[in-house]
């Protein structure tokens, strides 16, 4: 049996290769796991089977963090969006032979985890705004500050909970978008995959969500005196 | 040696702002952005600042992930052998 790459470990290299023979405590190889997907360690050595839980956990978990992220996003409730991420992974894990090898893992759970949340948790919860695209109004915080601050160091001084507040304040198909797009790095077409809606309304969603968003943390910046507004709000 | 992109104006560049940024753009119209960008001091600074502004947007909504618990109890889940 080899060990784990990362070293940090003691638990067998591979969880799933161990499983069968049943001789791990349950405990050691959750540790393992886990410390596995804190470590972001990668097999260095390559696949020869094709056993579904090897293959799973070398490319399916390590996009845990991502799946949680965006179910809380979604959803904004910390115990739904922990109940999200368990039956999004459960399911993905069964449905894990229908995965296309060699595509975007993420973008494929992210895929689940949004079906999930519509069909079984939205529910008629927050119904779903409709934002007319053609009336948001049009702002670049750019022109605003590129005399007092034009590399907008200002941002940098905005805690983490700040911006994922005002991430949750977007309308939702704006703030799906910029989650997918800029928080989780996803492609456009993965994006337009994940949504079903074409590229351009990708492109245009993000473009104004971007807008919005931006917007909110330039005037929390202002709000805080990080910076000054330099046009009549 | 001259690039052979035919030339773009501010106007054209801040139209492709978003698709440069996110290597969106096929080869050909990311060199006429970048051309122009090398040539552009404004755009070039406005380009900047939104990159900046995303990689700070990514950087600090990334900080978290999932709770050491919920880990623990998916994994127990896919792949304890009397689990599903």
């Amino acid at each position: 049996m080899e060990t784990c790459v990362s070293g940090r470990c003691d638990g067998p290299r591979n969880l799933a290769t161990a499983l069968p023979a049943g001789q791990w405590a349950l405990r050691s190889l959750e540790r393992h796991a886990i410390l596995r997907i804190a470590h972001r360690s990668e097999s260095l050595v390559p696949d020869t089977q094709d056993d579904p839980r090897r293959t799973f956990e070398r490319e399916a978990l390590p996009h845990l963090d991502a799946v949680y992220r965006v179910a809380l996003r979604l959803s904004g409730e910390a115990a739904e969006a922990e109940d999200l991420t368990q039956e999004t992974m459960l399911k993905a894990f069964r449905a894990w032979h229908q995965f296309q090898q060699g595509t975007n893992a993420r973008a494929w759970l992210l895929t689940i985890l949004r079906h999930t949340f519509i069909n079984q948790y939205r529910r008629g919860k927050h119904q779903e705004r409709q934002i007319d695209i053609a009336h948001v109004e049009q702002f670049t915080v750019f022109q605003d500050v590129q005399d007092a601050d034009p590399e907008g160091t200002f941002f940098d001084r905005i805690v983490d909970d700040e911006v994922v507040r005002a991430i949750d304040a977007l309308p939702e198909e704006f703030r799906e978008t910029v989650v997918l797009s800029d928080v989780e790095g996803l492609a456009y077409a993965e994006i337009a995959d994940v949504i079903g809606v074409p590229v351009g309304t990708v492109k245009s969603r993000l473009y104004r969500g971007r807008q919005l968003l931006q917007k909110a943390l330039y005037d929390y910046a202002v709000e805080m005196g990080y910076i000054t507004r330099k046009t009549a709000p | 040696m001259r690039s052979t992109v035919p030339p773009i104006d501010c106007h054209a560049a801040l139209d492709r702002l978003y698709e440069y940024l996110d290597d969106e753009l096929t080869p050909e119209i990311e060199a006429a952005v970048r051309d122009h960008l090398a040539r552009c001091t404004r755009c070039f600074g406005r380009f900047d600042f939104e990159r900046s502004y995303l990689v700070f947007l990514e950087t600090r909504a990334r900080t978290r992930g999932a709770p050491a618990d919920l880990k623990r109890r998916i994994l127990a889940e896919l792949f304890t052998p009397n689990g599903r």
